[in-house]
């Protein structure tokens, strides 16, 4: 027994070492690259805290953390109620499923840049298709100015990338949902469960670690949403949409700032790395 | 397991042999170009007949064009420099040319051109001359070159009561035009057609549209020592909260102009939505395949932009450069040569309505002193102004552009706006 | 709802179940409605102010123009390499080091858990440049094969992570039992871990695949000539420096989701097989 317990923990590290080396060797150079880099400036020649200095002190960098938080916090959140109603929708046993599932995972197939380019026209308040829709319906008087109302700027981006990103959390849980054995509905309906105390003591508990995977991936993957928002207004009106992504590419690549961008990069990663440092406790714990 | 490894590996050394075959090219010298033109049907057709033209003169250089669209030029261009892979010969706009320029991704002409004939540079207008050095040396040979025009719709002039041969003069003149062409034409008592087609949005289009109401009210961006911002001056608060009031309290231009890019106001234009903009060469070809039923080489017509104080406009300009890394320099040298040649330069007029940053060109053909359009953006290159050519220039654009869209959306007066980016500019200057 | 028999109690289910999905098909279906609409559309009058809904000249222009005007095929083809590639190599790494991750302990887990996901931290834009060197270096630029490790890196740690957290789902009791019956370690993962993990590799495979297709930014700096252009890239180029030509784009972008849909649709019947019984008994 002792034997075989060794030769597992070596099977252990056999088993991660392919996908292991494959991202240290891609990933590491960049990533150690982009530290450097941040901890370089121009007027400089040793390396410093120059960067991250000035950077707590950039009032734009404040308020696109801000304005990242909340554009994750509130996309995640719906992408989450949303796939999740969608994905027991579509996990009961009825006739037009197949072609549902189809149809709710169409948003995704859209690539964001060009969702973004889609949804910026569609909410075009002189030739956009929605006003001009709400209009004929006699809903609204005067176009309703999606991108460069402040109050509705970052709202209108949000739910464009609701649309567009849903499915992916959806198909998870669905896929999820799938895994949970019928035999446990069965028996709990032997024993004459409510269909409320089958969702929570079945479906919950045993969907619990795959929201937990579907939640961290989708955080990460909102906080670097960048084709979307770029494309729809480039963080403005103002800087009123402002994320932390627009942000390091306006740096980068208009600015011309490859070290000031990198330290936004970094503390971004930082963020990112706290938010999901106790979920990755507690799951290697389990 | 092993099996699939196994597989994986052969899988991936196949893939890569294939891949580098084909990338294998033999024989002539092959040169890289990059153009965010080829985008466009009527420039692409335009380049592939040069390329035939100039692969006849010099069998031994063959052209591959790498196409790029707009907006991601830069992009593409910085990733590829820095990782020393750039095309050789790349076509950018005044916007990002100092960076570049700064960066080390342009190559010094200077060499090639002292080789050519004495003088060779006299062909060209100095002023983009001077975009194109940076500490004596030039980096790179000046493209397109056009001036900022008004464009108004005679049609929609003569339907309110002006005379379609008399633009408005002063930028005071040009609001009242502008809200006598404010109307609601449907009779649904909504405004459905605007005065002035308003670029908001955070674009390279936007500086050049802006830039005129700056400079004519008697402000500037920075002091000339190009050290400070020089946005404190009543000229400036005046410019601003001109152009702000334009859209928030005469609504002469049609909601939701921080969203709005060039591509917008011209659909706007095209569809008799607003009556004036300010374009250039380019609107009129552009309008016309937008909405050919508008024919708008008749109905559009080119004035000077109204004037407050001084009578100035922006220029454009685009630029050749080619890459330090690249193989073959003389040879990229060659290519460019001849895109920017008379011949070449008087061919991009014909197919595509730019005027050339050749004085033998745009200040001589008879072709574009004679066309109505063309004439009056030739005649404006001596009005028209380039913004500050430093490398922080993005940065500080950016947040003028800013500053406006606050003004337009409300969250801050103008004033208050355009304090904040003072402050923001002084900043970036002073680090 | 006592009154009512657990035939109607059905009905009633059912019924708000459609209702539900309808309202979901509606909001999603709405920008396809009006990106399919444009594609039948000319160019002038998809410009139109104020938009026409129905096209009032029916026109597959746009539709043939994606194909004859641009090497639409070269992309096509360039795509589908690249993103099936990328789907089938990191759903396959990633199933392996789920696999690792969630049934074994050993030193440096948590560590490596955490090191599989920071490595998605780090924005695209800023990894690109560095990354571009070193392919620039293996000769590797302008190629797919650099484009497909590229993907592959980025779908990883999240094929690793999703697949994980489904053998996290699996009772290790079966493949104990698998392994009593004579099974070797690699043997229970092959014959009955991979079986029963199928629906999350078809969300891994899925996902792989549409990153890797609908990328922009390192298709963008990774490659340099039509050939190896992607489809992603050749639909954006339709929007110009001084044109946004909408039929094209639109029609580009909704024969671009096709075969997401068709992988999508040959995935369906693994997306079904849940665990049974038959499963569990080994």
């Amino acid at each position: 027994m002792l034997a075989l317990r060794i030769k597992d923990k070596q099977m252990g590290y056999f088993f991660i070492l392919p996908a292991a080396l494959m991202l240290l060797a891609v990933i590491i150079y960049p990533a150690i690259y982009s530290l450097k880099l941040s901890f370089t400036s121009e007027s400089e020649a040793l390396y410093s805290l120059t960067n991250y200095a000035e950077l707590f002190r950039d009032a734009l960098f404040w308020q696109a953390f801000r304005n990242t938080l909340v554009f994750v916090g509130v996309v995640v959140t719906l992408h989450l109620v949303i796939g999740f109603s969608i994905a027991m929708a579509l996990n009961t046993r009825i006739k037009a499923r197949l072609l549902f599932r189809l149809i709710v995972l169409l948003p995704w197939t859209v690539p964001d840049v060009v969702a973004g380019i889609t949804w910026k026209w569609i909410y075009d308040p002189v030739y956009g298709a929605l006003n001009d829709l709400l209009s004929r319906l006699n809903l609204i008087d005067a176009p309703i100015l999606w991108l460069s109302d402040p109050k509705l700027a970052m709202a209108s981006i949000i739910f464009a990338d609701i649309w567009r990103g849903f499915p992916f959390v959806m198909l998870i849980l669905l896929s999820g949902l799938q895994a949970i054995p019928r035999e446990l509905y069965e028996a709990a309906k032997i024993d004459r469960a409510s269909g409320f105390q089958s969702f929570r003591y079945i479906t919950l508990p045993s969907l619990k670690k795959i929201v937990g995977v579907a939640l961290a991936l989708d955080i990460i993957w909102e906080f670097r949403r960048f084709g979307l928002v770029q494309t729809m207004t480039q963080g403005g009106p103002g800087h009123q949409t402002e994320v932390f992504s627009t942000l390091i590419y306006k740096e980068y690549f208009q600015f011309f700032r490859f070290e000031y961008a990198s330290a936004i990069a970094v503390i971004m990663s930082i963020i990112l790395l706290s938010l999901s440092l106790p979920y990755i406790w507690m799951i290697s714990k389990e | 397991m092993k099996k699939s490894t196994k597989w994986l590996l052969m899988s991936l050394v196949t893939v890569f042999i294939l891949t580098a075959a084909v990338t294998l090219s033999f024989g002539k010298v092959t040169l890289r170009f990059s153009d965010w033109h080829m985008g466009e049907a009527h420039w692409l057709k335009a380049l592939e007949e040069a390329k035939v033209i100039f692969e006849k003169q010099y069998p031994d250089i063959k052209i591959t064009f790498e196409p790029v669209s707009y907006g991601e030029k830069e992009t593409k261009y910085i990733t590829a420099s820095e990782a020393g892979q750039a095309p050789d010969v790349m076509h950018l706009h005044a916007y990002s040319l100092a960076a570049f320029i700064e960066k080390g991704y342009a190559l010094d002409l200077t060499p090639f051109i002292n080789k050519e004939k004495a003088g060779f540079l006299d062909a060209w207008y100095a002023l983009p001359l001077t975009l194109c050095t940076y500490k004596g040396k030039v980096y790179a040979m000046p493209g397109d070159y056009m001036a900022q025009v008004l464009v108004r719709n005679t049609e929609l002039f003569m339907k309110a009561g002006f005379d379609p041969a008399k633009p408005p003069v002063t930028w005071d003149e040009f609001l009242e035009y502008a809200q006598a062409l404010t109307v609601d034409r449907d009779g649904d008592f909504k405004v459905d057609q605007w005065g002035f087609g308003m670029i908001g949005a955070k674009s390279p289009g936007f500086e050049l549209r802006f830039s005129p109401f700056v400079w004519s009210f008697g402000a500037d961006y920075l002091t000339e020592d190009m050290k400070h911002s020089a946005l404190d001056t009543p000229e400036a608060a005046e410019a601003i909260k001109f152009f702000v009031s334009l859209y928030r309290e005469y609504g002469v231009a049609p909601p939701g102009a921080t969203a709005f890019g060039p591509f917008d106001v011209r659909t706007q234009l095209a569809q008799e939505k607003v009556a004036m903009n300010i374009g250039s060469g380019w609107t009129v070809p552009i309008v016309d395949s937008i909405n050919p039923e508008l024919g708008a080489s008749q109905v559009l017509e080119y004035s000077a932009v109204p004037v407050k104080r001084k009578a100035i406009t922006s220029a454009w300009l685009s630029a050749w450069i080619i890459s330090p890394n690249s193989k073959h320099p003389r040879e990229a040298w060659e290519w460019t040569k001849f895109i920017t040649s008379k011949e070449m330069e008087l061919k991009w007029f014909r197919d595509a309505s730019v005027l050339s940053a050749r004085q033998d060109v745009s200040g001589v053909s008879l072709e574009i002193l004679e066309d109505k359009h063309a004439k009056v953006v030739a005649y404006e290159l001596a009005f028209a102004k380039f913004v500050p050519q430093i490398k922080e220039w993005p940065e500080i654009i950016d947040a003028v552009t800013t500053a406006v869209q606050e003004g337009l959306i409300g969250v801050k007066t103008p004033e208050k706006a355009l304090a904040d980016a003072h402050k923001r500019i002084n900043a970036i200057l002073a680090r | 709802m006592r009154a009512l028999g657990i035939q109607q109690q059905q009905t009633i289910k059912i019924s708000l179940v459609y209702f539900f999905l309808v309202l979901v098909s509606i909001f999603v279906f709405f920008p396809f409605v009006w990106m399919f609409l444009t594609s039948l559309k000319t160019n002038p009058e998809a410009l139109r102010i104020p938009p026409t809904w129905v096209p009032q000249k029916l026109t597959f222009e746009a539709y043939i123009a994606i194909w004859t005007r641009k090497p639409f095929g070269t992309y096509f083809m360039n795509s589908v390499m690249i993103a099936s590639c990328t789907a089938a190599i990191s759903t396959f790494l990633g199933a392996l080091a789920g696999y690792g991750f969630s049934r074994f302990i050993f030193r440096g887990k948590t560590l490596l858990l955490g090191a599989f996901l920071a490595t998605q931290m780090l924005p695209g834009g800023l990894l690109i440049g560095p990354y571009f060197k070193i392919l620039a270096r293996i000769g590797l630029f302008n190629t797919r094969t650099g484009l497909i490790i590229a993907f592959i890196t980025i779908c990883l740690p999240f094929s690793t992570w999703m697949l994980k957290g489904f053998f996290d789902t699996i009772p290790p009791e079966l493949d104990q039992a698998a392994m009593i019956d004579g099974c070797s370690r690699i043997g229970a993962f092959r014959r009955v871990l991979l079986p029963v993990a199928k629906p999350g590799m078809v969300a891994t495979v899925l996902f792989a695949f549409l990153l890797a297709w609908g990328d922009v930014l390192w298709a963008l700096c990774l490659t340099s000539t039509h050939e190896m252009s992607t489809v992603t890239l050749g639909i954006l180029r339709f929007v110009g420096e001084f044109q946004v030509y909408w039929p094209m784009l639109m029609a580009g972008s909704i024969i671009g989701s096709v075969p997401a849909i068709i992988l999508y649709i040959m995935l369906q019947k693994f997306l079904i097989t849940g665990l049974t019984a038959g499963a569990v008994k080994g």
